[in-house]
């Protein structure tokens, strides 16, 4: 019995026969271009929105916290909802990025750098929340170990406390990361554009990259050196986050299984994320050849993965709730399904428990609009599962005579809104004057970057044009 | 092309970094320090409406604490004197200065208190109670410095949370028998306070509360 | 000194500083005066040089240093000292009697009232009313001077006006509230002897005059009913509210709960059987409860009376009277019960009952030989004859009719109480002179001619009489705020036209008690203990009158079955503000109902049944019309309310009385944060008096209904009544205690572990707090089986503590403040028909506390003494302790809400005096929850050192109380050292149905509970 297989290599990471000056081109002529309208009609909504949350965050400080929709059992409501969101979705890119990096997957280098720049954006969305959702934010500052009159420290062993380091080690990581790979691309605009001005603060931030082999080298190293960093923190980053509740003794939150499933939410709603504003930004640029369908599949496709894991430890709680046999835990299930809040369980089942499966069609997987479907339909399904597990959790907990509804006041829709303008804002911005991929990174994903595609190119001499080859996905080498 | 930048430009990045790190730590101490109550509130002197020097009476004269603080001892607070008190010696005694001794007593005649400002100043949510630290033996002067050499009362100690943890945790050094408490220039016997507190905290069973409603509730 | 130090603003300006540093030097040298020429030139040179990096700090200096001013005393009254507290014996007239109390009051000024345990009436016991009083005290809406047509009067005025006007050929009609004054009675006969053929009324809405009539129609003598509740073995309430309603109430929930106390399985208790339609406080406590229509209560009475007319003597007028309550179970299981236990059993019935209920009462209790056993006839000399009720009505319309010349009323505002159809407006149109003295400007005092704030009791001198005719003294306890009169001062005027000094006529009075040799000694003696003991008033030998038959047939003939489906209306004294007097306290307001837990607001209460007849679900809004009015009211569904009848509190619906009082719930922080997704609905009036007619008081027997389709929210504290099978409050039947002693913590499922042998896990999630042996280890013990459930400890806790009132809207989002609150879970599987458990639950004070874990800046930790710290004004407010906490005790200001409440009204400094200076009014943005009173037991530590020499630093046991222990009127609470092994709540905790809530979670509460017992008759089923 034989068989015999035909190979079927990787498709190329960037269709249409660019060179390494197209595609140089492409990405950073954008910001050379004269400004489109549509950016500034966007930028400006950004702007007001980013307004209108200015304009909430200081009622809130002025008149106090009861302007958010919380009341006794429910002492977290959207603000921390929103936080838990946030950061998730803040994911993706470091990842991207970190990880998929190490594991040598070229294909990240279309979406590593505004994937990373999400990351940033998103981090400080979610940063806002813990910090305004405390009750006298004029003294948060008690919270850092520094010197003080009162001769106090900080309680070391509340998760908390160990979100306020995290968080931000996380940020300042992600961003030093982001920055490392932005040097080499600074400098090629640098030397692009026209105006002075924009020289100087493109220069200004290139560092005075040359490109020389010693530049290449520490470059390399550096990188290489920060993946490592941020990959340990891509992971404990959301684990963290997640011991917010896992070790307090709410039922509904009192449970080991959470790290993992927190950070495979995570991921979930981060590629989620990253995808719909890939499929946005790739239409709007035309960047079709370097963002193209099989990057997107693959996104996809851990999607899918994430998704069933998230799924699966929902069947876990609940496997969990019946057979530690603890009657407040199996109360608080119970109550989830068929609940005051059931409605948000149910819509949070369809969307991260239905709506991933979709991905196991190679036509969905590969259909821009479907795929824009589903993975808004994951973050939507992903706030809801914080939503369930923060406000149904305590709304519902030990004592009956103290339950009562949450429901929350127009400060809290529109403080939630608010922090798309800030996220927005931030992202236009950087989609104007940075190039939004890394273009560096994508050339050494050409073809023409392997040492030996010009040998090549000699033995197949006359069998096409030199310098001009296209590799078809189905002719094998 | 041209250079963009001038050649010292490329020994901006790490001063900037090393800078903003000196800055960062500059700021938070420096708030620390001059933010503080030992650099602000000590040596607060407001003028009193009546010029009392306890540097005479306390002082010179050598009247106790207690004669006009009665409540020191069985009350969290160490009572300002009613304008009687005053009235006890100064009814008959006229001083250097007539025209005070008048202002007191007309407040005697109106009935109208007179309208001490306050010195010594702990907030709202902080519960001192003086009986308490006399019955340990805590001295006016450790608090208070020397009264009897203050012509005008001004604060001496921060007051600051810190600075009573501070003796909370370690009382010994501050503290004497309670017979000497008003005493302003006691001093510990072979100038040893540590050793010597260590015996009175043994022999009067002292323990300061270092959890916080000791103070706060 | 120099110029410079004339400056006020001399520590603002940056020299201050500068100052401070040259001070210093300046103290060094021997010739101070001289200093002051150093002081600018020196200082600034040092300024610029050491601190010129700082200038912007000096501004801060200034701005954080107010400078603040200390007023001494001229003289200081000798017994004050500053910082520590006084108390004094005075009574409180609650209803018509006395209660004995002792009130806390710093530097002058009284904060905080509790019971007198030398009194009677009060054992040391309070209820809501009477915590409530001191905020009534610095109420800034009570009336603020005398008035008259509008016009601000002064005292002379209105002395020289009675001069003229209240001459002796005058025709005068007294009106006076039930008041049991001694002084007020003496001026009494003064007044009737001066103003000849004048009448005396007294009126009170929810009075015991219909008790009074049918004790009188049964003995031929208007008598006062005393049940000793602590005597009996069998009680049967007839719609008696006694644990609530009743100006004795306090006595009786002492007594009933005396007479239920448990100390080991061979204890026995009494067994309380209820018959009623409204779910009361007293039926939640019962044993058996029967309900049913209020209109068929009587006919019950007579049918239990007819059975036991079968099998003894006494009661043959009954004999051979039969109605469709004849065959009833309850009534041969009562008759039985009863029968087994003849001089050891309390008929008992509600004083809203018509007087024949209360006759045939009477009867049965002698027919039982109860009297002078369980129950006490009281002959009560201030009491004038006849039907009070019959008398109010004659003499308003007589008013009417322009009989009287004058009309002075005492306390009383009949124009909002009095029944409709009486018109009391137009009788007051229809007199020349009407005078009133009254706390508020009230819905009579505007109709009136001159209105006379009065004083409120803890500013008058005055006495009276307990329920059971102790005599006691009232003695002020401070000035009166607004300058009021008390009723004696106020009545001595209308006499004498001249002005009566309190203290002169009290003591005056009490000549004629006290031996005339040492009376200044006596008179210090009862004044130091409140209380003239042993004169109590005596009970005349009686027995039925001989008309008492007769009067009885008129009553069967009255006395009919009402119709299965006819709707029946029953208006109730409110739980809090009674007929509305409480009205304008804001504590009373916000304090959950102990039955539905509503605040602010009275509901149209219906049985699930009814309910459902009606298509209404809880805040549906229901229009009730009869006999031509028509009220609006949210229904509210209450369980176990008797079927095809409505229950209304009355009291609510007032205007222009007060900020609280009124119908707009314009209190406090509501008007500034409206955080309700909608809005609240706002009617003419909650009022429900206008039903209130001579024919039908109290109840209408057909009254129809009609849902208009509107919504009112109602803000309830407990939403959810069900405790979902988990073992929170734990209860078992005198039985099952006597077989299984241990059965209440063996209720706790843990999967895993066996019942029997499950006591405590033995490893932490949190890390364990070490007490430290030199200092007491406080715990308390809470006994369900004593606790009524009637919300003392709350109001008690709230005064102690300084909690705000935040309003009804902030309730209705679950943000109310109450450090220990009152749960109510329904129990039973007949939904329509629930048994009702009551659970105080405050701060656990766990040693493995998870709310102290979780805090990010450690502002809640453990205290040496095992309580679980609450520091203030180091929380930064993340609410992380509160979601942690299994107990949801912890409350957090999402508001100033304590701003908004002392800063209310127009003298807010009024309020503010009612704050206990010993505990920090909080801010906005903090937790905070029950300390365990920790200001007393560190005021009790310190006292306890100084007077050892601090050989020891643990209170004697019982020597500090807590707030809620100290108030609670069924002594359910027990608190103190349980490092102590002779302490009382020790032995309390060593009891077998002692047992800790949520023990699964390993907490390691201080505070556990004693299950509750119920003690059914194995006959009932």
């Amino acid at each position: 019995m034989s068989k015999s297989y035909e190979f079927v290599p990787e498709p190329p990471l960037v269709q249409g026969n660019h060179t390494f000056g197209s595609i140089t081109a492409l990405i950073g002529d954008i910001p050379e271009r004269e400004t489109p309208k549509g950016w500034y009609i966007a930028f400006g909504v950004a702007n007001l929105l980013l307004l209108l949350l200015v304009a909430l965050l200081s009622y809130l400080v002025w008149e106090g916290l009861g302007v958010w929709g919380l009341n006794n059992p429910a002492g977290w409501g959207w603000a921390i909802i929103n936080f838990v969101w946030w950061v998730g979705i803040g994911h993706a890119g470091t990842l991207i990025s970190a990880i998929l990096f190490l594991f040598r997957q070229h294909w990240r280098t279309a979406i590593n750098r505004f994937a990373e720049a999400m990351t940033i954006f998103a981090v400080m969305c979610a940063g806002l929340f813990p910090a305004f959702h405390v009750g006298r934010i004029w003294v948060i500052y008690w919270v850092f170990p520094v010197p003080n009159q009162m001769g106090m420290w900080p309680n070391f062993s509340s998760p908390l406390l160990w979100d306020v380091f995290a968080v931000s080690t996380y940020f300042t990581v992600s961003l030093l990361f982001w920055y490392v790979g932005l040097i080499p691309d600074l400098a090629t605009l640098r030397d692009r554009v026209k105006s002075k001005t924009s020289r100087f603060f493109y220069g200004m931030f290139a560092l005075g990259w040359t490109g020389s082999n010693r530049h290449w080298l520490n470059y390399e190293k550096a990188y290489m050196i920060l993946a490592g960093l941020a990959t340990p923190l891509v992971l404990s980053v959301h684990t963290i986050v997640s011991f917010d509740m896992s070790v307090s003794n709410v039922p509904g939150w009192h449970s080991t299984i959470f790290p993992p499933y927190f950070v495979a939410g995570a991921i979930y709603s981060g590629f989620a994320m990253v995808v719909s504003l890939m499929i946005i930004s790739r239409k709007i640029y035309g960047l079709e050849d370097i963002m193209t369908v099989d990057i997107m599949e693959k996104m996809n496709i851990i999607m899918m993965v994430t998704g069933n894991m998230v799924a699966f430890s929902y069947l876990m709680e609940g496997f969990m709730s019946w057979y530690s046999g603890y009657i407040y835990e199996r109360g608080i299930f119970w109550l989830y399904v068929v609940g005051p809040y059931a409605w948000g369980f149910w819509i949070l089942m369809f969307c991260n428990v239905i709506n991933p499966q979709f991905m196991w069609f190679k036509k969905v997987r590969r259909s821009v609009t479907l795929t824009f479907l589903v993975a808004t339909f994951a973050n939507i399904g992903m706030w809801y599962e914080r939503f369930m597990i923060i406000v149904a959790s305590l709304a519902t907990d030990f004592m009956p005579s103290s339950w009562a509804y949450y429901s929350p006041t127009w400060v809290d829709y529109l403080t939630y809104v608010g922090t798309f303008g800030l996220f927005f804002t931030f992202f236009l911005l950087f989609l104007r004057f940075l190039p939004m991929v890394a273009i560096s990174e994508v050339k050494a994903g050409l073809p023409q970057a392997d040492p030996h595609y010009y040998e090549e190119d000699d033995q197949l001499e006359g069998s096409n044009g030199a310098g001009s080859i296209v590799i078809q996905p189905n002719e094998s080498v | 092309m041209s250079q963009i930048f001038p050649k010292w430009a490329n020994r901006v990045p790490k001063r900037l970094t090393i800078g903003s790190i000196v800055l960062l730590n500059a700021i938070i101490f420096g708030v620390w320090y001059f933010f503080s109550p030992r650099y602000l509130d000590v040596g607060y002197q407001p003028i009193q409406p009546i010029p009392y020097s306890h540097a005479i009476h306390a002082g010179k004269l050598g009247i106790d604490c207690r004669y006009c603080h009665t409540s020191v001892e069985k009350s969290p607070h160490a009572n300002i004197p009613p304008t009687q008190t005053c009235m006890n010696c100064h009814s008959q005694i006229n001083s250097k200065k007539p025209k005070q001794i008048a202002k007191i007593r007309d407040h005697w005649k109106s009935g109208e208190p007179i309208k001490w400002i306050r010195v010594n100043k702990l907030p709202e949510y902080v519960n001192f109670n003086h009986s308490a630290h006399i019955n340990a033996g805590v001295g006016c002067v450790t608090c208070h410095g020397r009264i009897d050499k203050m012509q005008v009362v001004h604060q001496v100690e921060p007051l600051n949370m810190a600075w009573c943890i501070n003796c909370h945790k370690n009382p010994a050094p501050h503290l004497r028998p309670v017979s000497q408490v008003t005493n302003m220039n006691w001093k510990a016997p072979n100038g040893n306070p540590e050793a010597y507190g260590k015996k009175i905290m043994a022999a009067r069973n002292i323990h300061a509360p270092t959890y916080c409603d000791g103070c706060h509730y | 000194m120099s110029k410079t130090n004339e400056n006020p603003t001399y520590w603002k300006s940056l020299n201050q500083l500068a100052n401070n540093e040259e001070y210093k030097k300046f103290l060094e040298r021997e010739f101070p005066e001289n200093a002051s020429e150093l002081k600018d030139g020196m200082s600034r040179k040092n300024f610029l040089r050491i601190m010129g990096a700082s200038i912007a700090l000096a501004g801060f200096a200034a701005c954080r240093r107010p400078v603040e001013k200390i007023l001494p005393y001229k003289t200081r009254p000798e017994e004050v000292v500053p910082g520590n507290p006084l108390y004094y014996a005075t009574a409180m007239p609650y209803r018509g009697s006395l209660t004995g109390l002792v009130v806390e009051t710093h530097e002058g000024r009284p904060t905080k009232i509790e019971g007198n345990t030398e009194h009677p009436a009060s054992m040391g016991n309070t209820n809501t009313q009477m915590q409530g009083a001191i905020l009534g005290l610095y109420d800034p809406d009570r009336a603020h001077g005398i008035t008259s047509d509008g016009q601000k009067k002064s005292w002379d005025d209105f002395l020289s006006f009675a001069k003229q006007n209240f001459t002796s050929d005058k025709k005068v009609a007294f009106l006076c509230e039930a008041n049991s004054s001694l002084t007020l009675n003496r001026l009494k006969k003064d007044a009737l002897k001066k103003f000849k053929n004048a009448e005396w009324v007294t009126y009170e809405p929810f009075g015991e005059q219909n008790a009074l009539e049918g004790n009188n129609q049964a003995f031929g003598k208007k008598l006062r009913t005393y049940n000793h509740f602590d005597k009996a073995k069998v009680i049967v309430s007839l719609d008696a509210d006694f644990l609530q309603q009743g100006s004795e109430n306090v006595t009786n929930i002492g007594n009933y709960t005396r007479g239920r106390a448990l100390e080991s399985t061979k204890d026995s208790m009494n067994r309380l059987y209820a018959v009623e339609s409204n779910y009361s406080l007293t039926g939640s406590n019962a044993d058996h409860r029967l309900r049913i229509k209020n209109s068929e209560v009587e006919l019950f009475t007579y049918a239990l009376a007819a059975s036991l007319a079968d099998k003894i003597g006494g009661l043959e007028a009954f004999k051979g009277y039969n109605n469709h309550f004849s065959n009833h179970s309850w009534v041969s299981v009562l008759t039985e019960d009863l029968l087994n236990n003849k001089g050891e059993s309390i008929v008992a019935a509600g004083n809203d009952q018509n007087p024949a209920v209360h006759a045939a009462v009477a009867a049965i209790n002698m027919a039982l030989e109860n009297k002078d056993k369980t129950v006490s006839y009281y002959d009560v000399p201030t009491f004038e004859t006849g039907n009070d009720t019959q008398r109010f009505y004659e003499l308003t319309r007589d008013l009417k009719a322009g009989k009287y010349d004058a009309l002075v009323m005492i306390g009383t505002n009949p124009v909002f109480t009095a029944p409709s159809d009486l018109d009391f407006s137009s009788a007051l149109k229809a007199t020349k002179t009407t005078v009133l003295l009254s706390q508020y400007h009230d819905e009579t005092a505007r109709q009136t001619q001159w209105h006379v704030n009065r004083a409120h009791f803890l500013e008058q001198w005055g006495d009276g009489t307990s329920y059971t005719g102790v005599k006691s003294v009232i003695q002020p306890m401070i000035q009166p705020l607004y300058g009021g009169k008390s009723e004696i001062e106020y009545l001595y005027a209308i006499i004498n036209g001249t002005s009566g000094d309190g203290h002169k006529l009290v003591r005056e009075t009490w000549k004629s008690y006290l031996s005339s040799t040492n009376f200044e000694n006596q008179w210090e003696k009862i004044l130091h203990d409140g209380i003239l003991p042993n004169t109590e008033f005596d009970t005349p030998r009686v027995s039925l009158s001989s008309s008492f038959a007769t009067y009885m047939n008129q009553a069967f003939a009255q006395a009919k079955k009402p119709g299965d489906n006819e709707i029946e209306l029953v208006i109730k004294p409110d739980n809090k503000i009674i007929d509305g007097r409480y009205g304008n306290i804001g504590w009373l307001q916000e304090l959950p109902d102990p039955v539905t837990k509503i605040t602010w607001d009275n509901v149209a209460l219906m049985s699930l049944k009814t309910a459902a007849t009606f298509g209404v679900k809880n805040e549906d809004v229901v229009s009730i019309t009869s006999g031509g009015k028509t009220v609006k009211l949210a229904a509210w569904v209450l369980p176990g309310h008797a079927d095809n009848s409505i229950t209304i509190w009355a009291g609510y619906g007032r205007k222009g009385i007060g900020r609280i009082a009124d119908d707009d719930f314009g209190i406090y922080v509501d008007n500034k944060y409206k955080t309700l997704p909608f809005e609240v609905h706002k009617f003419e009036s909650k009022n429900v008096f206008p039903f209130v007619t001579t024919d039908n008081p109290l109840y209408h027997t057909s009254v129809t209904v009609k849902k208009t389709g509107e919504y009112y929210s109602i803000a309830s504290t407990q939403d959810h009544s069900s405790m979902e099978g988990r073992p929170l409050a734990r209860q078992g039947t005198l039985d099952t205690y006597r077989e299984d002693p241990h059965f209440a913590p063996e209720m706790e499922e843990v999967a895993g572990i066996e019942k029997k042998s499950y006591r405590k896990f033995p490893d932490a999630l949190y890390t364990p707090q070490e007490g430290y042996d030199y200092l007491p280890q406080w715990g308390m013990s809470i006994d369900l089986n004593s606790c009524i459930g009637c919300g003392t400890c709350t109001i008690a806790c709230q005064a102690e503590n300084n909690i705000p009132v935040v309003g009804k809207e902030q309730v209705k989002r679950g943000r109310e403040m109450h450090w220990v609150r009152t749960d109510r879970y329904f129990i039973g599987n007949d939904a329509g028909d629930p048994e009702i458990i009551h659970q105080p639950v405050p701060c656990m004070q766990c040693e493995l506390a998870p709310c102290e874990e979780v805090c990010p800046v450690a502002a809640t930790t453990h205290s040496r003494t095992g309580l679980n710290q609450m520091t203030y004004n180091r929380c930064i407010g993340t609410r992380y302790c509160a979601n942690n906490c299994p107990y949801k005790v912890r409350r957090f200001n999402f508001f100033n809400f304590s701003k908004e409440f002392l800063s209310s009204g127009d003298d807010p400094e009024v309020i503010q005096m009612a704050m206990n200076p010993d505990v920090t009014v909080r801010f906005r943005g903090v937790m905070e929850k029950c300390t365990y009173c920790v200001q007393r037991l560190n005021r009790a530590q310190i006292d306890r050192q100084l007077e050892t020499k601090n050989q020891s630093f643990k209170p004697v046991d019982g020597s500090v109380q807590t707030a809620c222990q100290q108030a609670c009127p069924a002594n359910a609470i027990n608190f103190g050292d349980i490092s102590d092994p002779n302490s009382k709540v020790v032995k309390v905790k060593h009891n077998e149905r002692n047992y800790i809530m949520l023990d699964v979670l390993n907490t390691r509460p201080r505070t556990s509970y004693l299950a509750k017992i119920r003690n059914p008759n194995p006959k009932m089923s």
